[in-house]
């Protein structure tokens, strides 16, 4: 796992995001975020807009990851599921397929049962979605950033990290 | 691994800054985050002690900006250095795409850099990363301390080889953006190694992206819908054609979208756009361009276009536009009394719809404009009025 880039296109991301507002609609729930294990935000649906979603996504799956080093030294592989309760909001966490985190951010509106309930759901489709994008992108996994890219990339770097 | 989103349009890296206990990542964080601009970077932030000890990692975001129509975003770790905080050091290097070792320079300190570069090295091949393959720079931290080793004895024992290396002194500054361009530099041309060098359709869509994206997204540039010519060109997914990405993105225009697509094509140029927080795509087959911000006001437009014409014979003078509250209320009473039932007549303007509806209800017995109806007011509000008065002197006089 170490090389493979993970590349997703509009045509997933669609669907993905097809299937995160449905259940973001059935659940009442605030929003949701599709959150990569290395901390990279794939995509959002809902409320969003004043969360650090950056930020959000690097500390959600580090909180993932450090419960699955608690779940081994109990004798577990994995927690898959995890949930936050605050006062307001609450935050459940479900794993999608093997990399991918889906983080479902809901208030009283709603509750824990219903999101848990179109969470499982919408992992297990979110899961064979992903499926699909590893079998597709396997055979082009030379696929990679372009030259022109790095070396534009490169001659940015002087003008923004400077003393 | 180097995260390519073709939706977003980003390009995600990871660089961890590993190295012994108090050796200064975190203070290489803190200084890069202190002098980029702010646009550029993220809010810098730290999951420590209370003593300001790294306890699980500290996160900076950063985006270089706008290449070839994808952003550029590093996302900038540090790990806790003390030496029982392997598991979480762990945790952080999963992922990841290029590693600066900071080391100490200080000579009782060297036993400990040696300790910790044997560490990353296994807690990479825990992930089935080879060190030598990995994106690597070395900084020797603290030059500015008194009494640290040279910098050539400390290349021969943590570099022996021979990876990229800069002296630094993290507190002050020096060499920390020359060891971040450095690793950036390395981190991008692996991938530009790996990669297949060409990303055709980039400069493309990127164009198109750049037009599409601005008046959208408040935060965060949504995917847009392609203008209707081309998505109606892609009419099948062709998912075999991965190096077109622009392709695809029409393609899933067409296929996700069917309704807005369909709203579009009644009004080719339309951009039909959607907002965060707004996922459902609006099935009115009104093309309107809708943002997050104003939906309400949007709605509103759409529910008074929508309504039917039906008062059409009414005919209002022009440039009036009732609210359109005033249109719902109004609809239902037209129909239930007969009296009230538009007349031809009416359509000459307002003064003659008031006259003869006060004619043929009341028998002109209650002649003259009332308190209640005021000439401005809007015709529904207007009868509303009317017939409230009406009410008021017939229960006075005790008409039947």
């Amino acid at each position: 796992m170490s090389d493979d880039t993970l590349i997703i296109y509009e045509e997933e991301i669609n669907q993905i995001e097809t299937l995160m507002s449905k259940m973001l609609k059935g659940a009442e729930a605030k929003c949701a975020l599709l959150v990569d294990k290395d901390g990279h935000l794939i995509t959002r649906q809902g409320f969003t807009h004043s969360l650090d979603t950056t930020a959000l996504a690097a500390l959600l799956a580090g909180s993932f990851a450090s419960t699955k080093e608690i779940a081994r030294l109990v004798g577990e592989p994995e927690f898959s599921v995890l949930f936050h309760q605050g006062k307001k909001d609450h935050i459940h966490m479900s794993l999608v397929g093997e990399r991918s985190i889906l983080v479902v951010i809901f208030d009283d509106r709603t509750t824990i049962g219903m999101v848990r309930l179109y969470a499982k759901e919408t992992a297990a489709e979110l899961a064979s979605i992903f499926e699909q994008v590893m079998a597709k992108s396997n055979p082009n996994a030379t696929q990679g950033i372009s030259t022109e890219f790095a070396d534009l990339a490169q001659d940015k770097l002087d003008d923004i990290f400077h003393d | 691994m180097v995260s390519i989103n073709y939706s977003s349009r980003e390009v995600c890296c990871k660089i961890v800054y590993y190295g012994p206990g108090l050796s200064g990542k975190t203070t290489n964080l803190q200084y890069v985050h202190s002098k980029v601009p702010g646009n550029t970077r993220g809010d810098l932030i730290s999951l420590a002690t209370e003593a300001d000890r790294t306890l699980y990692f500290d996160f900076l975001p950063i985006n270089i900006g706008t290449i070839n129509g994808f952003a550029a975003k590093f996302q900038l770790y540090t790990v806790p250095g003390q030496v029982y905080y392997n598991a979480t050091r762990k945790l952080v290097l999963r992922g990841v795409d290029g590693v600066v070792f900071v080391a100490d320079s200080q000579p009782d300190k060297l036993d400990e850099n040696i300790e910790s570069y044997m560490n990353l090295q296994e807690n990479l091949q825990e992930y089935g990363y080879d060190i030598d393959e990995l994106p690597l720079v070395i900084q020797y931290n603290k030059r500015d301390l008194p009494g640290v080793m040279p910098v050539e004895e400390l290349r021969a024992k943590v570099n022996p080889k021979g990876r990229a290396d800069f002296g630094a002194s993290a507190t002050v500054g020096n060499g920390v953006f020359d060891t971040l361009k450095m690793i950036i530099k390395l981190v991008l041309d692996k991938a530009k190694a790996a990669g297949n060098t060409e990303m055709p359709s980039v400069n493309q869509s990127a164009e198109a992206s750049e037009v599409d994206r601005e008046p959208i997204a408040p935060v965060r540039p949504y995917p847009t819908t392609e203008p209707v010519e081309a998505a109606a060109v892609m009419a099948t997914p062709d998912t075999t054609s991965v190096g077109v990405p622009g392709a695809m993105t029409t393609t899933i225009a067409a296929s996700a979208q069917p309704s807005t697509s369909a709203a579009a094509e009644a009004q080719p140029g339309v951009g039909v756009t959607e907002a965060p927080g707004m996922p459902s795509v609006d099935e009115s087959g009104e093309p309107a361009s809708r943002t997050f911000q104003e939906p309400e006001s949007t709605q509103a437009e759409h529910d008074f276009k929508a309504a039917p014409a039906a008062d059409d014979d009414e005919s209002e003078p022009a440039g009036f536009r009732p609210f359109p509250g005033s249109r719902e209320e109004s609809s239902p009473r037209k129909i239930t009394p007969t009296e009230f039932a538009p007349t031809p007549q009416e359509s000459e303007g307002e003064t003659t719809y008031e006259k003869n509806v006060l004619k043929s209800s009341d028998g002109g017995m209650n002649t003259g404009s009332s308190d209640l109806a005021t000439p401005g007011m809007a015709p529904s509000l207007r009868r509303r009025a009317q017939q409230k008065k009406r009410g008021f002197f017939k229960r006075l006089f005790g008409i039947k």
